[in-house]
């Protein structure tokens, strides 16, 4: 179960990225849906609600990016960890905003009522990812290179 | 449509399932997975097709680009999903083939409200 080989480099290598490759799908879809919701909105009306659509636009481009470094730099990026923080407070703040403020929501977003519209997903996953970095950078985090029981995809380079 | 919907939600279920037994039995996603995941994305793309064709043939649409937008993210997501279990030889790529797969049931229902009349 001890990861043998810990990744000194930049990006992990094919086939060692455990847990991460589930964050990365699952932030990826959240990028495309993010993105493909806050352009129509933008696109069908932005003076509707102007404030909760740059609210999604700004969701949508949080996701984007913390996919793209997730694929590119791994777990261990501080700069991943820094995103997800900052989603989790958009999340928080738009949640609550949504429920005290309604009157600047006239339309939904991603983060309305903390993500309802997507059950809650948008509020558990930057948790999880912020417990998984953190256990990541502890040194071998869950889900690691050796947990892997199957050869690698690809033969090392 | 109401077949090919119950099929969509039939196979992503039986891959979900699968995805999940896969993932606690730490097992890296093998040929019968990504069969699944295959399965699924094919029988997104034959739904996305008839509907897209219904569309031509003059049904009345509501929100078109709502539409095409979860039909367009169903062919992607198992892509990815695939992509996971290919690349990543662990219980979590088999995870991520699972996560798609219950995201494809939920995507399904809301095709279902978009689309006008529903599937009756």
């Amino acid at each position: 179960m001890s990861a043998t080989t810990p990744t000194s480099s930049t990006a992990p290598s094919r086939g060692a990225r455990g847990f991460e490759a589930v964050l990365v799908i699952i932030y990826g879809l959240f990028a495309l849906s993010a993105t493909a919701r806050s352009l129509v909105q933008i696109l069908r009306g932005f003076d509707e609600a102007p404030v909760a659509y740059s609210l999604s636009l700004v969701a949508a481009l949080t996701y984007i990016a913390v996919t793209v470094l997730l694929v590119r730099r791994g777990r261990r990026s501080s700069a991943v960890f820094a995103l997800v923080m900052v989603e989790l407070a958009g999340v928080l703040a738009v949640g609550t905003l949504s429920i005290t403020v309604p009157s600047l929501f006239p339309d939904a977003t991603v983060w309305s009522t903390y993500g309802i519209g997507y059950g809650f997903v948008p509020l558990v996953l930057p948790v999880v990812a912020l417990g998984y970095l953190l256990l990541s950078r502890r040194g071998s985090g869950p889900g690691d290179a050796g947990d892997s029981p199957g050869p690698p995809a690809a033969p090392a380079p | 449509m109401t077949v090919l919907s119950i099929l969509v939600q039939v196979l992503c279920g039986l891959t979900a399932v699968l995805a999940v037994y896969y993932t606690v039995r730490d097992l890296s996603a093998d040929l019968v997975l990504l069969g699944g995941c295959a399965a699924v994305l094919l029988i997104w793309l034959v739904q996305a097709v008839a509907l897209g064709l219904r569309d031509l043939g003059g049904t009345a649409m509501t929100d078109p680009v709502t539409l095409y937008g979860y039909l367009f993210t169903g062919l992607v997501l198992p892509l990815g999903g695939a992509w996971a279990g290919v690349w990543e030889r662990s219980r979590w790529g088999s995870l991520a083939i699972g996560a798609v797969a219950l995201t494809l049931m939920v995507l399904e229902l809301r095709v279902q409200q978009i689309w006008p009349g529903g599937f009756a």
